[in-house]
């Protein structure tokens, strides 16, 4: 560096003359008045998130009933991993996950085919989208109707000549998650695909053009040039799938299955309800709530790890 | 002097006077009998049950009608967390004057939260009351009244007659060997023997099994036993519990169940239109409906789960209706809830179907007269086995009772974890049904 340069950005007040005592002052004052101004946002924000996981956290080494609490402290913890039935649910957790590779994969096949501008894809684009319209409760209702026994996925198969497969699938213990899941995947089908038709629109042309040119077929040219740079659309909308697979489709359990049979459809965010409403455990629910918040965030976590790696 | 002291007596007595009159209007008004307007908030958690919501109705109609200065706004509540909802409202201080609360082990949770109400309605007309203790503290009745039963239920079985007459069943079945009998019979004619579902569940919208569950263990044991079943001196892991749900379970695999019996919604449909021939996850509460649209066509039947002839019944307030304690019209919903179970309230749940829960009644309608003919004859009384029984068995009954009835589960597996979270409970919550109170 040059003798007489500085890497300090010069000052205003300096510019305006203010010695460096008055600069000093005047930085101080303008922390203050900065902290003085983020206040109401800070209590805010303590008031509403802070406060109620700090209450959430606590109350889950107790036991709540919504009135009165007995502190167990971190026992609670390690009495709920002894439960059996905390472990089928976190199963269920795990085997819904495994539904997580065909919610991404088919919106992406479907993107690409709608970016190609295929026969039709203006009225594709719409009716993919049409599911995100619908309310869980609406999809839950339509989907008690389609899987039951006299419903419409036995009519289908009758009419392809398959009706021996006479299934009632939310009647099973093993099918029921099954079921739940292929909605889940139906009723996100919409999300994903616009969120992958907004990438693929994104994407630079030149290197496709590129890799083309090169004679890259068009197989090759998804798998080696569009899919990585689809890795930034594709980590949101499997973090966001995730997200509603674990957080948001309690209506649809409720709905479809009340979390049975024998609680094979019970997912963590359906065994929060059943403890907290159903048994007025409030303590209990608070704690599943606080191992679903640090699952969640640990699955986006290793996500974002995997395929930053990959990058 | 003298005369500006005695003015000012004057004025203070005119003062005192005004005032006592206004504490005295607002005593009158606060017991809904006359004077200022009175709004009262009642919520339920009916759902689709219309026969309860046609009760709430005639009955708030009816009082309305008898005290025109107070109204009564009936708000429907959803029934599968109704329970967290008014607790929360009463923490939070928003909650209703009048709430539905179920009686039995679902009380005490709430007892901190309802008034007591004892000190607003006379004596004679909790005389008049059948099992008022299952609402009362500690379950006494001499301790504080927490909850006013609207009617009277049974947990029943229906069986329709032209079915049977065209299977050539004579005789309505009393036994396990009867019923898988009237079943064959049933099944050889193409009438579904007995159909389960989910829309006979009074409140959930989910196949109930403490109904069918209820008569298994009247089949069993007698009403002093069941409470061994809560305290855990007959464990629900004993031979004898097993040895029932293994025959209910046997119904599955006989075939005289619908295949869809955990998910079919129009289960009530086909009995009533006579493709199935008996509906035993059922109760009091349909009667209006099957009477309706069955006429003289349905009968009713104790579900007939025992290996002797069954003779016991589910009779049992298991619907009543509370007082919320910081509610500011604590007497004047009393008042409400007297008229409820007074003569006149009776004709009002009457006329809906039901049956009020005051001692001696004698209904009108057939179905109704025969299940309270069952209880005359000598049938032994039992409550609703789910409302003596800890909710959180209950809960893990739910989940683990259809799977068996279907098949998915084992009747090992599904009665362990009723036994787990027995022992999960603390001790109070397993000694005696009074200590459940604080427990």
């Amino acid at each position: 560096m040059p003798a007489g340069l500085s890497m300090r950005p010069a000052s205003p007040f300096r510019l305006a003359g203010g010695s460096g005592r008055n600069w000093g002052r005047s930085q101080r004052g303008a922390a203050r008045a900065g902290w003085v101004l983020s206040l109401p946002a800070l209590a805010g924000v303590a008031a509403l998130l802070v406060l109620p996981i700090g209450q959430a956290f606590y109350y889950s080494m107790t036991t709540w009933n919504g009135i009165t609490s007995t502190w167990v402290g971190p026992d609670a913890y390690l009495q709920l991993f002894e439960d059996p039935t905390f472990l089928r649910v976190l199963e269920n957790n795990g085997l819904l996950l495994l539904a997580m590779p065909v919610v991404i994969a088919i919106p992406l096949g479907i993107a690409f085919l709608l970016h190609e501008q295929i026969a039709g894809w203006k009225f594709f684009r719409s009716a993919v989208f049409l599911p995100t319209a619908i309310s869980w409760v609406v999809i839950g209702v339509i989907a008690v109707r389609f899987y039951a026994l006299h419903g419409i996925l036995n009519s289908m198969l009758s009419a392809v000549g398959l009706g021996f497969i006479k299934t009632n699938m939310l009647g099973s213990t093993h099918e029921a998650l099954a079921a739940l899941a292929i909605t889940l995947i139906w009723s996100q089908l919409g999300t994903n695909t616009i969120i992958f038709i907004t990438g693929l629109a994104a994407l630079d042309p030149s290197l496709a053009e590129a890799a083309r040119v090169d004679g890259a077929g068009p197989l090759t040219v998804y798998r080696r040039v569009i899919i990585p740079q689809m890795i930034r659309f594709i980590q949101f909308a499997f973090i966001i799938t995730v997200l509603t697979a674990f957080t948001a489709i309690f209506s649809l359990i409720f709905v479809m299955t009340g979390g049975g049979p024998d609680y094979g459809s019970t997912t963590l965010e359906f065994y929060v309800y059943q403890q907290a409403f159903s048994e007025s455990a409030f303590g209990t629910g608070a704690l599943l709530g606080v191992l679903l918040f640090v699952i969640v965030a640990g699955i986006s976590v290793v996500q974002v790890r995997v395929l930053r790696a990959r990058i | 002097m003298l005369r500006r002291r005695s003015r000012l007596i004057g004025g203070l007595s005119v003062i005192a006077a005004a005032g006592l009159a206004l504490a005295a209007c607002g005593n009158s008004s606060s017991s809904g009998s006359s004077g200022s307007k009175i709004t009262l908030t009642f919520w339920e958690n009916y759902g689709t049950q219309l026969s309860l919501l046609n009760t709430a109705k005639n009955l708030i109609h009816a009082y309305e009608k008898l005290h025109p200065n107070v109204t009564i706004k009936m708000v429907s509540q959803p029934a599968n967390n109704y329970f967290a909802l008014l607790q929360a409202s009463a923490i939070s201080h928003t909650g209703p004057d009048l709430a539905v609360m179920w009686t039995g082990l679902y009380l005490p949770p709430y007892a901190d939260i309802l008034a007591n109400l004892r000190p607003y309605i006379s004596q004679s007309t909790f005389n008049n009351i059948e099992e008022l203790q299952w609402g009362a503290e500690d379950f006494n009745s001499s301790k504080a009244i927490l909850a006013m039963p609207v009617d009277a239920q049974f947990y029943m079985g229906f069986y329709n007659k032209k079915d049977f007459a065209k299977a050539g069943i004579k005789q309505v079945p009393q036994d396990w060997n009867q019923l898988y009998a009237a079943c064959t019979a049933l099944k050889k004619v193409g009438v579904t023997p007995i159909v389960y579902g989910s829309a006979s569940a009074s409140y959930t919208g989910e196949f109930n099994p403490w109904y069918d569950f209820s008569y298994l263990m009247i089949g069993a044991l007698q009403p002093s036993q069941w409470e061994d079943l809560y305290n855990g001196k007959i464990a629900w892991t004993s031979p004898i519990v097993q040895d029932q749900l293994a025959r209910w379970h046997q119904l599955f695999v006989k075939g005289c169940v619908n295949p869809d019996a955990l998910t079919d919604a129009n289960n009530l449909g086909q009995f009533i239109s006579g493709k199935a021939a008996m509906t035993t996850d059922d109760g009091s509460w349909d009667v209006g409906q099957f009477t309706q649209e069955m006429k003289g066509n349905v009968g009713a039947m104790p579900p007939p789960f025992s290996v002797a002839p069954q003779h016991g019944v589910v009779y049992f307030p298991g619907d009543a209706i509370s007082v919320m304690k910081e509610s500011q019209n604590i007497p004047a919903a009393a008042n409400f809830l007297a008229f409820m179970d007074s003569p006149a309230g009776a004709a009002q749940i009457a006329a809906a179907g039901l049956i009020p829960d005051i001692k001696n009644y004698q209904s009108s309608n057939a179905l109704n007269s025969q299940m309270l003919g069952f209880v005359k004859s000598g049938y032994t009384v039992y409550p609703m086995l789910d409302n003596v029984t800890q909710p959180q068995i209950v809960n893990v009954g739910y989940q683990v009772l259809p799977a068996l009835m279907v098949g998915q589960t084992s009747v090992a597996s599904a009665v362990n974890a009723m036994y787990v979270k027995h022992n999960e409970l603390p001790v109070a919550q397993r000694s005696s049904y009074a200590a459940y109170f604080g427990g």
